[in-house]
């Protein structure tokens, strides 16, 4: 009997922090509903040690949870140094954006940069599609 | 970045090579091969038809709202604000949600600014704070603000320019810097400036995150030393500051001990076009509303807002894709409206459309003028030809149909 499917899966929280990439500005040009486009945006880059807490290794598929939004997209190793714990990147595309906030504080400026979610492994899930 | 030195080789109205753009501009130039397509409720129409639904749309709405624009021409802007105008819209684009109160205090002479060209020319001490145009403006560094030689620099990056970066991660811009890279918790750029300002002004530098003193004493050396000083800020610092204060601040120190400037890392190609245009016409940079002849500005009249509170009740969405770069939670309520999409790509937005129409990419095959970030105005005509209408040439349909 497989007893770790009894144990809840690790959880952690996270703030996400969203950059440009110019390789997936690329592919957003050429076509947005395409999958190079998909496979460069729908990614979390995580530390290391988060890597390791959550049990899953690079490539893996995590679920990113919050009040506004639930995607499931690829775990990917940041490659950043020093370590940043609790701190992830994602590259700024429309699944960041299913999970960015609606308060504004009346601004008109969401926080675009600053999302905080909370990771489990997602067992396998396959990425979330764009579509509403 | 509006270059001004692409060439391109096309046959048969389709562009085969690019030459001297970044990967996205080579993505660009050679995106337009489509057909025109007009749809209402994403079933093909002619022209006409979708021309009237969509006059039809915006004289039966109350408030309408009209956004985008920053990849379109200053005349298909200008065009855009008589439309807003006379149908007593919302105006408003992404300015709102990015760079536009950085735009908005340039146009008020509230910081030094100077050109891209005085930068490749002048500029030894260059900072890009929560800026990365290695990734978002590919050429910036090699036409303009690091690598090249410019009149006054013949020695170029090797001896005579400083590159800094500070910014929350080790971008690849921050890379090409080295060692003057600053690395600051996300959220503490107002702080670092505090600490930037107490070191330029002799006064130890402090942090509660505890950034080594030395370092931030090093920077305002190598600050106070700059004959010509350009500050390029991004989004990174922007987002990362309740107002503009901090910078104000931090801009005047540094002319009162050297000689600096700054320029906004505008994203999309005619952005600022349209800030002028409509500061022009209304002494606002976006997020306005139209009321038989008098206009009101604030927050409440940006897209995040108005459609929020929902007090829009169509929208016409220009060459923008809001469906995908809203915060979903906000851009859902665009799927109760009708919203006519004006756009030479297929978006969430045209998808979700009632009315739907593919426009000519400007640049390939339109063309016109649009104002760069650094407030210079460029122009371009098409380089290969096109049956789909321009928007501008479809604004001016709207405007005739109503």
């Amino acid at each position: 009997m497989d007893f770790g499917s009894f144990l809840k899966a690790p959880e952690i929280k996270v703030r996400v922090i969203t950059y440009r990439d110019i390789f997936q500005d690329k592919a957003m040009i050429e076509n947005r509903f395409g999958e190079e486009y998909r496979d460069r945006s729908a990614v979390i880059k995580l530390d290391p040690a988060d890597l390791k807490q959550l049990s899953i290794k690079k490539g893996d598929t995590v679920v990113l949870k919050n009040s506004f939004g639930t995607i499931v997209v690829k775990a990917e190793e940041s490659g950043y140094e020093p370590s940043h714990r609790g701190i992830a990147y994602m590259p700024n595309s429309p699944w960041s954006n299913m999970l960015v906030s609606d308060e504004t504080g009346g601004t008109g400026v969401p926080k675009f940069k600053d999302i905080s979610v909370t990771v489990t492994n997602a067992k396998g899930e396959k990425v979330t599609e764009i579509g509403l | 970045m509006l270059c001004d030195d692409i060439e391109v080789e096309s046959e048969k109205n389709i562009v085969n090579k690019v030459y001297t753009a970044c990967r996205v501009g080579v993505a660009h130039m050679k995106e337009g091969r489509d057909s025109a397509v007009f749809r209402v409720d994403n079933k093909p129409v002619d022209e006409a038809t979708a021309i009237s639904e969509a006059a039809a749309i915006l004289k039966n709405a109350k408030n309408p709202l009209i956004f985008g624009l920053g990849t379109s021409t200053n005349e298909t802007q200008k065009l855009a604000i008589e439309l807003a105008k006379k149908t007593n819209a919302t105006l408003d684009d992404t300015s709102s949600f990015c760079l536009g109160r950085v735009v908005e205090a340039l146009l008020q002479n509230r910081f030094k600014t100077c050109t891209l060209d005085d930068v490749r020319n002048k500029a030894d001490v260059t900072i890009f704070w929560g800026a990365d145009p290695s990734d978002s403006h590919p050429r910036h560094l090699s036409k303009h603000s690091y690598f090249p030689r410019g009149t006054e620099k013949q020695r170029g990056w090797e001896e005579e320019r400083t590159a800094i970066a500070i910014d929350v991660r080790k971008s690849h811009t921050a890379k090409i810097c080295g060692n003057y890279f600053f690395q600051i918790p996300p959220g503490g750029d107002a702080e670092f400036i505090d600490a930037l300002i107490a070191a330029l002004s002799g006064k130890l530098p402090k942090t509660s995150y505890n950034f080594p003193p030395k370092r931030i004493l090093e920077l305002a050396n190598i600050l106070k030393g700059a004959k010509f000083g350009v500050v390029f800020v991004g989004l990174g610092l922007i987002y990362s500051l309740e107002n503009l204060e901090p910078l104000l601040r931090l801009m005047d120190t540094l002319n009162e001990k050297a000689n600096f400037h700054l320029i906004p890392m505008v994203g999309h190609y005619n952005m600022r076009g349209f800030n002028e245009n409509l500061f022009e016409e209304t002494g606002y940079v976006n997020s306005v509303k139209f009321e038989d002849g008098s206009v009101k500005h604030g927050p409440e009249y940006s897209i995040v807002e108005s459609l929020k509170a929902k007090t829009v009740d169509a929208a016409l969405i220009i060459g923008s894709d809001p469906l995908s770069s809203l915060p979903r939670s906000v851009a859902k309520n665009l799927l109760e409206i009708p919203v006519i999409s004006l756009d030479p790509c297929e978006t969430l937005t045209s998808r979700n459309a009632k009315v739907y129409i593919n426009t000519a990419i400007s640049g390939v095959e339109s063309g016109g003028s649009a104002t760069r970030m650094d407030g210079i105005k460029v122009d371009f005509k098409p380089v290969v030809e096109t049956n789909r209408l321009s928007d501008e040439a479809v604004l001016k349909k709207i405007m005739e149909a109503l």
